[in-house]
């Protein structure tokens, strides 16, 4: 039974929910250790990059992430969380949790791209539209994080939050055409451009594919995980502060026990 | 090199130390509820999430 009236009792976790996310976890990290294997030491170094052009197995990856699944999946269900029909705090959850986990993503989108670009345009960071506006991005979701910190009632919350997520959706778009829309120092599409045929060949084509399937389970992972701290933080009715301060309490009650005996 | 190597280091570290932050705040919370659960007083309820039906 919930000690948060409001909170529905959530479902179980059952055995095979539990299994589900550890296989993926297992997966996820066994997929990316092969991924760095093969970058760093399998394929060969580009003709014009050299060495560099190992960052590419990762640098997109953790973009696609971030940009598409993450701040994708988190406008989809702040969408149908503003849907009547299909309003539910599920969605809600859910565009949390992506989120959060995005943000994670999206910083190490905008590190790996500047490691990459110091030794390849001379400096860490250059006010490209491409770079300007994932650098939007990320503060603007970092803005409906804050947000969902402020005290609220969930509905409220929820649906506050779900109009900032759409807001700070218009730029994933931008992001994605900006090196069409604008002159930018950035490369072009490789995987995902206009005519749909990578530029990119043999053995870097497969591991750069690899970099995406493990970072897109390592996202999955996450998510699964922080959707279920979401879950219990609902059910809670609390927020961790507060379980931390509980925490403290039970410890203080305890050794205050261990004294008295 | 060492700009990739530095790269690999800290994308993996970041995701590592978020990922281990992950399981420890699920973990802390796991056993929140499982002491609400400890101190509620027996009654027919669900138990608590995270266990078995």
């Amino acid at each position: 039974m919930s000690p948060n009236p409001g909170v529905p009792t959530p479902p179980f976790q059952s055995r095979r929910t539990r299994w589900l996310t550890r296989s993926i976890g297992i997966t996820a990290a066994v997929a990316t250790a092969f991924t760095v294997w093969l970058g760093l030491w399998v394929t060969p170094p580009d003709q014009t990059q050299g060495n560099l052009v190992r960052l590419v197995y990762i640098h997109p990856g953790v973009a696609w992430v971030a940009l598409y699944l993450a701040f994708g999946l988190a406008a989809v269900a702040s969408l149908l969380y503003l849907w009547p029909r299909t309003r539910s705090l599920v969605w809600d959850r859910l565009a949390a949790a992506a989120v959060e986990v995005g943000v994670v993503f999206n910083v190490c989108t905008l590190i790996s791209g500047s490691i990459w670009g110091k030794p390849t345009w001379g400096v860490w960071w250059a006010w490209d539209a491409r770079l300007t506006s994932t650098a939007v991005l990320l503060v603007l979701f970092l803005g409906y994080l804050a947000l969902r910190r402020v005290p609220a009632e969930p509905e409220v919350r929820a649906k506050r939050s779900a109009f900032v997520a759409l807001f700070a959706a218009v730029d994933i778009p931008i992001v994605h055409f900006s090196v069409l829309w604008w002159r930018t120092l950035h490369q072009g599409a490789t995987v995902l451009n206009a005519n749909l045929s990578p530029t990119i060949h043999g053995s870097m084509a497969w591991t750069l594919l690899l970099g995406f399937v493990a970072l897109t389970l390592v996202f999955v992972w996450m998510l699964l995980v922080r959707y279920r701290i979401g879950v219990l933080e609902d059910w809670l009715g609390t927020g961790e502060l507060d379980v931390a301060l509980r925490e403290r309490q039970a410890e203080g009650g305890a050794a205050g026990e261990e004294e008295a005996a | 090199m060492g700009y990739v190597v530095a790269g690999y280091v800290i994308v993996l570290t970041i995701l590592f130390l978020y990922g281990l932050q992950l399981v420890w705040r699920r973990r802390r919370l796991n056993r929140a509820v499982a002491r609400v659960v400890e101190a509620t007083p027996a009654a027919p309820r669900p138990g608590p999430p995270g266990t078995d039906r």
